[in-house]
């Protein structure tokens, strides 16, 4: 079923680490981020934020995304459809779906480095200023359990949406363009529900079931304030699972459209 | 019936159709291709060679009709079948950033070798393809195209395949290059069947066995060199150097044949002797009955002898030119049939 997945997921994993403009974009996303997580820490006391302030760079890692995600994902599909080794790569014996999960996981595993990576900032201040830390919460498992959960989930759904992006074009651009413009999109509307209760809008009948999902997929954010302090919102994270899965079997069925 | 047995067929296509939109690229083709034969496919741009190679290696699905590639029928075992192929693509697209080693030691792993015989294969291929270590430590990117048709060429042989389909294997390389190929399918030849297209035809009347040639999707030509000889060329022509005259040599010719049409007659330097060439309409057979009989004689003193066969590149004309002709009445026919009455 997925018949070369391990063997593309070494050489996809090889070549974004051997790319330098994954490096340039690592590089400048996290040093942002790390000033913008020292001026949040820096004047914590003067914000009225809610969240404990581990969230912040969660907050700063969602947001960020649509800038560093189509670093990792318009090559992918894009570069082989142009240079034309997408039809060499599917003339060995793997499946469709081996290609797409051993490209996504790629992504995904840089991803989740940059997560790891960001999260020495909170780690640095822990060791280092370890009274601080402690008002801040920085010494609370929980917390860092939570932010990382979240982040995983999301950061699964937003590589499977640069996936599907790099295989509808030939174009590395177009597809980095595309990424970015749908996952601006997803979170704009999440941003447009953020601290509103979706599904409490209709009461019974088939109505209510479909705003309840879309609510939850929408309605995303808002858990945010769950996975902060350590809770772990399942259907939060089934229903991101539902949005890689579908958008994995959509760049799969493109990859399909190639043999028509 | 010929006694000799056929070689159990490796490639199987009954009736293969494909549409693009309103293109039929192929119209119902059938073919078999034998082990350890190697079969040049031939056509004009858009007659549906690549097509044809395209569904063979499992990269596009047919509409209708059955392929078979060592008896696996591509429809229901697409994945299995790949495991039989070598494929190199028109155009042989590679990455450019990896060292040709780096990319087949990829290679190898995506079709399943591993370990020892892993290491053992991409170094038999490197040596088959002529690819010294040197070589094989460049980034693609900074090869020529002879070096990357090579390395395309090596990474087709690396899983040991029973069929290799090679789509235009040496357009754009220097006369060596195309030897080196060549010579590369020589060496295979017996073990692994080969089909190759190319518009080159020299190459393919040099190393092919047999000829399949497509036009508008259909096949309009099937068999060995000789075959397609007699079988679109009727008439031989052929050349007799001798110290004759030209009404008695002519006279003695017609004896045999009377159609058969003295073309020229040119002397052949300083020794006295003249080259006659003919033009015989009954074929092979009554070339070699004259000849025969011309030596007989010993009247003729005839010192050399030779059949002008005709080229690959004749009877490709000829074939598709039929073809042509066939489809561009079709095309007015139709053109008949849907003008509007005024």
């Amino acid at each position: 079923m997925i018949k070369g997945y391990w063997v593309i997921l070494r050489f996809e994993l090889f070549a974004l680490f051997v790319s330098p403009a994954t490096y340039v974009a690592s590089f400048y996303f996290l040093a942002l981020l790390g000033v913008g997580f020292r001026f949040f820490i820096e004047s914590f006391v003067l914000t009225d934020w809610i969240l404990p302030p581990l969230a912040s760079l969660v907050v700063g890692l969602i947001f960020g995304a649509p800038a560093l995600i189509p670093f990792l994902t318009m090559r992918s599909f894009a570069e082989e459809r142009r240079l034309g080794t997408l039809e060499t790569l599917m003339s060995a014996p793997v499946s469709n779906l081996g290609i797409v999960l051993g490209k996504w996981t790629a992504s995904y595993l840089f991803f989740i480095f940059i997560t790891i990576a960001s999260f020495c900032f909170p780690l640095i201040i822990s060791l280092w200023f370890p009274e601080q830390s402690h008002s801040l919460g920085f010494d609370r498992v929980e917390q860092w359990i939570g932010t990382l959960i979240f982040l995983l989930i999301f950061g699964a759904s937003f590589s499977a949406v640069g996936i599907f992006a790099s295989s509808v074009t030939n174009n590395q651009m177009v597809a980095g363009m595309l990424t970015f413009t749908l996952l601006t999109l997803y979170l704009s509307v999440m941003m447009f529900y953020f601290g509103e209760n979706i599904d409490s809008q209709f009461t019974n009948g088939p109505t209510q079931v479909v705003w309840s999902c879309l609510g939850a997929v929408f309605g995303g954010l808002n858990k945010m304030q769950y996975f902060s302090v350590g809770i772990i919102d399942i259907p939060t994270v089934l229903y991101q699972f539902v949005v890689t899965f579908y958008f994995l079997i959509l760049a799969s069925t493109q990859i399909d459209q190639v043999k028509k | 019936m010929s006694n000799e047995r056929k070689p159990l067929p490796i490639v199987e296509v009954l009736n293969l159709r494909k549409r693009y939109r309103s293109t039929e690229a192929l119209r119902g083709i059938s073919f078999s291709i034998g082990k350890g034969e190697i079969v040049g496919f031939l056509g004009p741009n858009g007659a549906g060679k690549s097509t044809t190679l395209r569904i063979l290696s499992g990269l596009v699905a047919a509409d209708s009709g059955e392929a078979k590639v060592c008896g696996v029928d591509l429809a229901e075992e697409e994945g299995e079948v790949r495991e039989h192929i070598g494929y190199l693509a028109e155009n042989n697209p590679l990455p450019e950033d990896f060292r040709v080693i780096e990319y087949l030691k990829y290679r190898a792993s995506l079709k399943g070798l591993k370990g020892s015989r892993k290491r053992e294969r991409i170094k038999s291929v490197l040596e088959i393809c002529d690819l010294e270590r040197q070589i094989s430590e460049k980034r693609i990117g900074n090869l020529s195209k002879g070096f990357r048709q090579r390395v395309g060429i090596a990474d087709s042989l690396l899983a040991e395949p029973r069929l290799i389909i090679l789509d235009e294997p040496t357009i754009g390389l220097d006369p060596r290059q195309s030897a080196i190929t060549r010579k590369m399918m020589e060496r295979l030849r017996g073990e692994v069947s080969f089909i190759l297209s190319s518009h080159i035809l020299s190459e393919v009347e040099a190393c092919c066995d047999r000829m399949i040639i497509l036009s508008h999707g259909q096949i309009v030509a099937e068999g060995t060199l000789l075959e397609l000889q007699k079988k679109f060329i009727q008439s031989v022509a052929f050349e007799i150097v001798s110290k004759a005259k030209k009404i008695e040599l002519q006279r003695s010719v017609r004896r045999i044949d009377p159609q058969c049409e003295l073309l020229q007659d040119d002397p052949v330097e300083i020794t006295g002797r003249r080259r006659f060439t003919f033009n015989c309409t009954k074929g092979q057979e009554t070339v070699e009955l004259i000849l025969r009989t011309l030596l007989e004689s010993n009247n003729f003193e005839i010192s050399e002898f030779q059949v002008c066969r005709p080229d690959l590149e004749t009877i490709f004309l000829k074939a598709t030119k039929q073809n042509w002709q066939e489809m561009d009445l079709l095309g007015r026919g139709k053109n008949k049939i849907f003008k509007p009455q005024n």
